[in-house]
């Protein structure tokens, strides 16, 4: 049993590609799709029960990286084999596992072709997104967050809608471009490794011990920041980074607006807490105001996008620009308070966003289009749905309650110490987010049935109500517990804002940063 | 003159450890000429035996090659050769490239019934020609086998003789080829009139003992040669032959330049460099010329190969427009191979990992060929996918690999080249090469996307994928694969290939 906790998280990493692998050999011909599409669901939830393991076991006050797996693997360039999770990582893993069997079950009557490839990608698309989320050697992690992409290429460019090639190209090539100069950059901190510590190690902790040269706004340390900023804010996506999201969201399948919202992009916002902070605590600093007026921007300029879509997903797929600009607001507002709600942001936004896509869904298989003004009274043929619509909706506006609220309370509660008018701004963002979902509730929900299709939808089936359960529930648990997530996280986000405020105290000569630094005094939540 | 008044009689025969190092190409030599004789035996169909016999003294030669060696060089015919790791590593891949071209070509000739023994056979003398390139010391020797290598492709080029389009690929070859030879020919002549020797460690002795000596007419010999290779390996700006000859060629032959060539010149081109000693021999002067000609051809040759093969809607012209940038990635290493610590290797991993990837797409481009090398645009792949999914997913990982995506060897070869880059501080060439190898994602990508993404056209026609072909392309994916995944052993020898120059 040691043998098997030891190496629990590769385990979990590699289980759901291997179990894809082995669902190719199962025949099609033979009783048609459903033993693949249990097979793959069977899959996703025992790494699902695997992860709960993870989350029984792991003791917030023990040590920083816990289940750490370290193997050499290209020895002549420090390139290692190293996984691990923090309390922060832990929670993301989590959440990729958490979902993934809601995907699944959600595209069982969505995708009706090529099945096999499918379940095939969206398995090998999990040990992607948790191979990057655990690993500790910058190389590796690299490695994982390139090979994300290629499933998510195909997912949307093989079962997307009309324009599904122009989508999955833009995705790609967007992602591509910032990683490349992100690889560059960990060139260089592996070449600073050796320059300064006498040898080659691409590990992320032995690269937090580095003094990397160059202070001011286009000193080494600042460029390195930003080629790496540059790979994550794409991800994130800040403005104006996000033009491919729409694009991505609006024609992926299902599923893969899912997995697009809920984990990939949260990809962005732990490259930010693992890696561009800790690594750079003095380029943060000096661009911090920058980066929290984009964060800003994107919370208002979402908001506003969003209010006009006449199509419900596109709809959705902006109010994520908005919701992860408070991620990006939250993180760079450097206090406890502010970095915490980011995390749970992060997570709020993954459960609330998916579900909402989940819904899009739901009704796009109904009645096969997404326009606002196609629907209206849908409440009165669809009770259950309108229920599981609603709570969703007031989670994603952040009603006291729900998850939303105390993530985006907590965020604009720690920016208010760093940065007035910013928080100030940001807050406009919650009245936004308000009318831009509620206004869509309202116009698809209530009001006479306007279409006459409208009138013979039916209710949401068993299968329905199983997928959207689970998030209903954890929307309540993350609104009303929020501290059996906070118990977790704490000592590694104290961790975290000890590295990445290190700059700002072995900058005495910056007088501005002092400030910020008083913020992170602040006591825990 | 010098070199006539060293030459002992000791030195005229062989002893045991320089046949043992000459084995393998003895071994090609006599199955390339056996070859011969059985096209020609009367009553005699060639078909099979030249097929087998060329195979299998490509497999045996490999293995030769690959265990003869102690791991310390011996010098041959009097400096003329020498047989050391290095020339191992290029011998393996040049037998390799032989091999799986041959394979590939079976079913091909075949269809396009072209199918005449000489084929293998000058494929074989090709090869023989590149080996011997790796392994000279000796700028005339140099210049034979790198004619032998190169008359062998001029006519493998212009096969398909009924084919306008493919003699003109040869013709322009041909003349452009001899004219790049006769540049370097005469960059030679010009090195030995500067310093009485052709012998390139013997150049470089001179050089060290006579400092004064470095007069213009060396720096022209010097840089005639390195014209005639940069022309040989297709850096921009002596690209222009490659796209036209690349096209015309039959596709097999295609795959065989883009490896087994352009190794073999950049096995040279290395060589040449390091023992004439590009880094720390000669003067600083030179060293400075010499790095400013290689970064602007390295800047232009991965810019323009990337930016012109987006435009390509042509399968083999694509390739060749990427096999362009590639090269501009393969000087990338070869540039800061001097100042970075993993010195050439990186280059020199790079050249296999690319010969590997890029010989399994034309496999799969000659399987795709219909007749007459047609059927090779993008939409012509519409739906491959649904037919042949193997096919597909094997494309899809040498055009996955070439972009530079892990966990494939063009991944970890690019980290290498990148790497050794960012350590020789220059920067700014690795940001031109990163930012343009994300263009080149676009081109590679459009491929998968008209194979999976795309609806066949009518009905696909089915393809019979021999089995020879088969093994080539399960060779090719195992090795990227696995050195993708792997690549400590790769890396290993190319630095003891590159230890031993």
């Amino acid at each position: 049993m040691s043998g098997f906790n030891s190496s629990l998280l590769t385990i979990l990493v590699f289980l759901p590609a291997a179990w894809a692998l082995a669902g190719l050999l199962i025949p099609v011909k033979m009783g048609g799709s459903a033993p693949l599409k249990y097979w793959a669901l069977a899959g996703s939830l025992v790494t699902f029960f695997l992860s709960i393991f993870l989350y029984v076991q792991f003791s917030p006050h023990g040590e920083e990286f816990q289940w750490l797996e370290t193997a050499s693997w290209i020895p002549s360039l420090g390139i290692s084999y190293s996984v691990g999770i923090d309390g922060i990582s832990l929670w993301l893993v989590m959440l990729t596992t958490f979902l993934m069997p809601i995907a699944i079950l959600g595209s069982f009557k969505a995708v009706d072709h090529r099945e096999k490839e499918y379940y095939f990608l969206l398995l090998a698309l999990e040990t992607g997104m948790l191979g990057a989320f655990v690993s500790l050697d910058l190389f590796l992690f690299y490695v994982f967050w390139e090979v994300m992409l290629i499933p998510m290429y195909f997912l949307v460019g093989i079962w997307g809608g009309k324009e599904r090639i122009y989508a999955a190209m833009k995705f790609f090539l967007y992602t591509m471009v910032g990683s490349l100069l992100m690889l560059v950059a960990i060139f260089y901190l592996a070449y600073q490794h050796k320059v300064q510590l006498g040898s080659y190690s691409t590990l992320i902790l032995d690269l937090y011990k580095l003094h990397i040269p160059g202070a001011g706004y286009f000193g080494a340390q600042s460029l390195l920041f930003l080629a790496f900023s540059l790979a994550f804010a794409i991800k994130v996506p800040l403005f104006p980074l996000h033009t491919w999201l729409p694009d991505a969201h609006v024609q992926a399948p299902t599923a893969g607006s899912v997995i697009l919202a809920a984990v990939l992009l949260k990809m962005g916002g732990y490259g930010f807490l693992r890696i561009a902070f800790p690594l750079f605590p003095q380029a943060v600093s000096l661009y911090q105001v920058p980066f929290m007026t984009l964060g800003a921007i994107a919370i208002i300029y979402g908001a506003l996008v969003a209010t006009v879509q006449p199509d419900i997903k596109k709809l959705v797929a902006y109010s994520s620009v908005s919701h992860m600009g408070y991620v990006i607001l939250g993180l760079f507002s450097l206090n406890q308070i502010g970095v915490t709600g980011s995390i749970y942001q992060m997570l709020n936004h993954g459960i609330s966003t998916g579900a909402l896509f989940l819904l899009v869904g739901m009704i796009y298989e109904r009645r096969h289009t997404r326009e606002i003004s196609a629907f209206g009274g849908i409440t009165r043929v669809m009770p259950l749905f309108a229920v599981a619509f609603m709570i969703v909706t007031l989670s994603s506006v952040a009603l006291p309650g729900t998850n939303g609220f105390v993530g985006e309370f907590l965020i604009l509660l720690g920016s208010w110490n760093t940065n007035r008018i910013l928080a100030s701004v940001a807050a406009l963002g919650v009245v936004l987010g308000a009318v831009y979902m509620l206004w869509m509730f309202q116009r698809v929900m209530f009001g006479p049935i306007t279409h006459e299709e409208n009138k013979k939808l039916h209710d949401l089936s068993l299968r329905e109500v199983l997928v959207l359960a689970p998030l209903v529930i954890a929307i309540f648990v993350m609104g009303i517990f929020p501290n059996l997530f906070f118990e977790k996280m704490d000592p590694s986000v104290q961790r975290f804002l000890n590295r990445s405020s290190a700059g700002i105290t072995s900058q005495p000569n910056s007088a501005s940063q002092t400030s910020y630094a008083q913020g992170n005094n602040h006591g825990s939540s | 003159m010098e070199v006539l008044k060293t030459i002992r009689p000791e030195l005229l025969t062989l002893s045991q450890e320089q046949l043992n190092c000459l084995l393998p190409y003895f071994t090609v030599f006599g199955g390339t000429c056996l070859s011969i004789v059985l096209s020609v035996w009367g009553g005699l169909k060639p078909k099979w035996p030249v097929f087998l016999v060329t195979s299998l003294t490509c497999i045996i030669a490999m293995f030769l090659g690959s265990s003869s060696g102690d791991g310390t060089s011996h010098t041959l015919f009097n400096g003329m050769m020498v047989a050391d790791a290095y020339s191992q590593f290029f011998n393996v891949i040049f037998l390799g490239a032989a091999l799986f071209t041959i394979f590939s070509s079976f079913r091909y000739l075949d269809d396009e019934k072209l199918q005449h023994p000489e084929y293998y056979v000058l494929v074989m003398f090709a090869a023989l020609g590149m080996m011997l390139m790796a392994s000279a010391l000796d700028l005339i020797v140099i210049f034979i086998a790198l004619e032998l290598m190169s008359l062998s492709v001029y006519i493998l080029v212009g096969f398909r003789r009924n084919d306008r389009k493919s003699n003109e690929a040869a013709m322009k070859y041909f003349i452009l080829g001899s004219a790049a030879s006769a540049v370097l020919l005469y960059g030679s002549a010009l090195i030995y009139g500067a310093t009485g020797s052709t012998e390139i460690r013997s150049v470089l002795k001179f050089l060290q003992e006579h400092p004064q000596s470095l007069n213009p007419i060396f720096g022209l010999g010097f840089a005639l040669v390195l014209f005639g290779f940069l022309f040989k390996v297709a850096s921009v700006p002596f690209h222009m032959w490659m796209p036209d000859v690349y096209e015309g060629a039959p596709v097999p032959v295609t795959g065989f330049m883009t490896t087994g060539l352009k190794a073999a010149a950049f096995a040279t081109f290395v060589r040449i460099l390091a023992t004439m000693g590009y880094g720390n021999g000669i003067s600083a002067a030179i060293q400075n010329h010499l790095h400013d000609v290689l970064w602007v051809s390295c800047a232009l040759t991965m810019l323009l190969g990337n930016f012109i093969a987006l435009t390509q809607v042509n399968l083999k012209r694509m390739l060749a427009y990427s096999s362009i940038a590639h090269t501009g990635y393969l000087l990338l290493g070869i540039l800061s191979g001097t100042r970075s610590e993993l010195g050439f290797a990186p280059g020199v991993m790079y050249i296999l990992v690319y010969a590997a990837m890029n010989l399994g797409a034309f496999v799969i481009l000659t399987l795709l060929a219909a007749e007459g090398d047609s059927k090779l645009n993008l939409h012509d792949l519409s739906g491959v996918a649904r037919r042949h999914p193997w096919l597909a997913f094997a494309m899809s990982v040498f055009l996955l690999s070439m972009a530079g995506i892990p966990p494939t060897a063009g991944f970890a070869a690019k980290y290498l080249v990148f790497y050794s880059a960012i350590q020789a501080n220059e920067i700014p060439l690795a940001v031109i090469g990163v930012l343009s190898s994300a263009v080149s994602v676009y081109y590679y990508l459009r491929v998968l996307v008209y194979m999976y993404m795309k609806d066949p056209v009518g009905s696909p026609p089915v393809l019979r994928i021999s089995l020879w072909s088969g093994l080539a392309v399960a060779a090719m994916i195992l090795i990227t694969i696995q050195v993708g995944v792997l690549p400590e052993r790769m890396i290993d020898l190319a630095k003891r290939a590159v230890l031993s120059l």
